[in-house]
């Protein structure tokens, strides 16, 4: 996308000028969908009770803390999604995640003092998704079963295993660190979100700057291709299937550490809205585009929307309208801009 | 092949009967509970009341469910219980129409059926009307009182005046629509509480903490909020700690899990309202057994309640209610 954009300043011809602004339009939706939502709720609250929205950094804080986690899903998806392929298991792969990061912190802590009990959990709440991760994966790469149907086995096999570790309940944590982690600020920053600002950093740094990236993209654009060029196509997926579950992972971890108690059900709501925000930031669920900022966006218009609209005080059930709404004009816009870049 | 089918029509037949038989010879009582979902403290706690009950007067107590509260899920579990024959059913229906067929099918079987915890048809059973009067009795927690009760806890912690609102997971569900009902309705004995609109956050606790904040961000003089169930609560309390308004915003959370009762040491949340699902499950089982025996059964039987906060929370009589895991 970049380069079309680049190419066509150089021909100079009024058309192709006119295609790459297109092209960075459709690139940059999601940040215009933003500004859009940013500029409606601004001007509804100033109008209408006479206070800014926007302006208010307690209002930035709680939008940034509720986009965290199907943020953190929605990355690893980014990656699955560019490549081709789809995670449904991730939600459950969460709550496994928060379940066992729960159970650790508190085992640990029979023997270990705080600090290092909360370091035994989270490990353990990261290290377990790479099981379910594996698995995916090797279903994938090495039986060709479709991502849809081995992932859609794995969140019921996820969700079972959880259920079963949990005692069929929520698991609570008491360990003050932990619940330091989830809920306390750096210079007025929720640790949370900084450690997931810092995360999203390195995966974008994943995406566009190494062979692992590019590599994803070329998967996603022409498998064929991709296996001819002599990439092990089985282990980059496995790889991908094992990232997708260790982001659920951290997801669970912060959940655990932010409600001091592991769920099973932690992350199913979060599924749909973190396909969607990778979608709305401009992925195709063909494979082969896709951005970890434009993800970035797609999870903040998502969050923005639904804390907006509690905000203004709209009838709830218009926040399932108006996300869907979204997702259709994205796709739209999308599909609009590929006609003219292809023609 | 018609004749073929009659004869083993006609074994089949034969077979029940003779396995009836051996049944009432047998003269153990078996009594199954189906619960609204098994990965549940509340429905844990109704088994563990159950058992007590069922070893008391010497059943066998079957515990079968579906990991979700949904229908769907629910009414193969149902066929798969009425196919084992059992003498009696104790479920919680998970939708008060569409487990009417498929409990009617039970009573056909000849299996007793008695509700818990929720209802079917109007909950009114036994008395000629509609087609859902057929389960002998229904034992819950009165859920409208449960949400009035709350509703006197919170007015009561912020002295009687201010903004509130209900925290609830998605309309529909009979249980939580009452409590939402029965808060509403007792907080109008209280003009100086006004109570904002309610939010829905789909049993997602990310997203009842999302809704706290921005409600408070409209509403500086918010005091309390009313979880109406484990993560409306969960969700509202962290709300409530991530705008650092612990004590100035009071969480009321109905059910009483280990979770919950965690959060009342700490601080988090203010009141508990918990049921008492191991007294219906106790009931449930000894109203069967009552029927089953030939004793007659009231229709219906309300469970009680116990008001928890950081006051009381390690008195034994009140810790007890504390759901078992």
């Amino acid at each position: 996308m970049s380069a079309s954009s680049a190419a066509a300043p150089g021909t100079g011809a009024k058309p192709n000028a006119g295609l790459a602004w297109l092209a960075r339009i459709a690139e940059l939706r999601a940040w215009l969908f933003l500004l859009i939502l940013v500029v409606f709720f601004e001007t509804w609250a100033q109008v209408a009770y006479g206070v800014t929205f926007f302006g208010s950094s307690y209002n930035l804080q709680s939008i940034a803390v509720f986009a965290v986690a199907p943020l953190l899903l929605a990355l690893g998806s980014t990656f699955v999604i560019i490549s081709g392929g789809i995670d449904l298991s991730i939600g459950f792969v969460m709550g496994l995640s928060a379940v066992v990061a729960a159970h650790g912190v508190n085992i640990a802590g029979h023997w270990l003092s705080p600090f290092p009990a909360m370091l035994v959990g989270i490990v353990a709440g990261l290290l377990v998704t790479l099981v379910p991760g594996k698995i995916n994966g090797l279903l994938i790469a090495k039986l060709n079963i479709p991502p849809f149907i081995g992932t859609l086995g794995m969140f019921g096999v996820a969700r079972g295993v959880a259920f079963l570790i949990a005692g069929g309940t929520t698991v609570p944590v008491s360990n003050h660190w932990f619940a330091s982690l989830g809920n306390d600020r750096i210079f007025g920053l929720p640790y949370v979100v900084l450690v997931t600002v810092l995360f999203l950093i390195g995966m974008h740094y994943l995406l566009s700057q190494t062979r692992f990236g590019q590599h994803t993209y070329a998967l996603g654009a022409n498998e064929q291709a991709t296996i001819r060029a002599g990439i092990d196509v089985d282990r980059l997926k496995q790889r991908l299937y094992m990232l997708s579950a260790f982001c659920a992972g951290i997801g669970g971890v912060l959940y655990a550490a932010r409600f001091t108690a592991g769920a099973a059900q932690a992350g199913e709501p979060l599924l749909l809205d973190s396909i969607a925000a990778v979608v709305i930031g401009g992925a195709s669920l063909f494979g082969g585009s896709g951005t970890v900022f434009g993800t970035v966006a797609g999870s903040l218009v998502i969050a923005v929307i639904q804390y907006g609209l509690v905000f203004i005080n709209v009838e709830p059930f218009w926040q399932f309208v108006a996300v869907g709404c979204v997702i259709i004009i994205s796709v739209l816009v999308d599909q609009t801009q590929r006609r003219f870049t292809e023609r | 092949m018609r004749k073929l089918i009659a004869a083993m029509a006609a074994v089949a037949v034969g077979a029940t009967m003779f396995a009836s038989a051996g049944y009432a010879a047998d003269k153990k009582l078996t009594i199954a509970l189906i619960p609204g979902l098994t990965t549940d403290a509340f429905y844990i706690s109704m088994r563990k009341g159950a058992e007590a009950a069922a070893k008391a007067v010497g059943v066998e107590l079957v515990f079968q469910g579906a990991p979700d509260f949904n229908p769907v899920l629910q009414v193969p579990v149902l066929d798969a219980v009425i196919a084992r024959h059992p003498d009696a059913i104790l479920i919680a229906p998970t939708d008060k129409n569409q487990l009417v067929q498929p409990l009617k099918k039970a009573v056909d079987a000849g299996v007793t059926v008695v509700t818990v915890d929720t209802f079917i048809g109007t909950g009114k059973y036994q008395t000629g009307a509609g087609d859902a009067d057929f389960p002998i009795s229904y034992i819950a927690s009165d859920n409208i009182l449960g949400g009035e009760i709350a509703a006197r806890a919170l007015a009561k912690a912020v002295g009687d005046k201010g903004k509130v609102f209900v925290s609830n997971v998605k309309p529909g569900i009979s249980t939580t629509d009452q409590r939402e009902e029965g808060f509403k309705r007792e907080m109008k004995n209280h003009p100086g509480i006004t109570v904002l609109d309610t939010q829905f956050n789909d049993d997602d606790a990310n997203k009842a903490a999302s809704q706290l904040q921005s409600v408070l961000a409209r509403n500086g003089d918010l005091v309390g909020v009313f979880g109406a169930n484990l993560f409306s609560a969960l969700g509202a309390a962290n709300g409530v700690k991530q705008a650092n308004k612990i004590g100035v915003v009071k969480v009321v959370a109905f059910d009483a899990p280990n979770s919950i009762v965690d959060n009342l040491k700490s601080g988090l949340v203010d009141i508990a309202i918990a049921q008492h699902p191991a007294e219906i499950g106790y009931y449930g089982v000894m109203t069967a057994y009552a029927h089953l025996t030939g004793n007659s059964v009231p229709t219906s039987i309300g469970t009680g309640f116990t008001v928890m906060d950081k006051t009381n929370i390690d008195d034994p009589n009140v810790a007890r209610f504390i759901y078992k895991e």
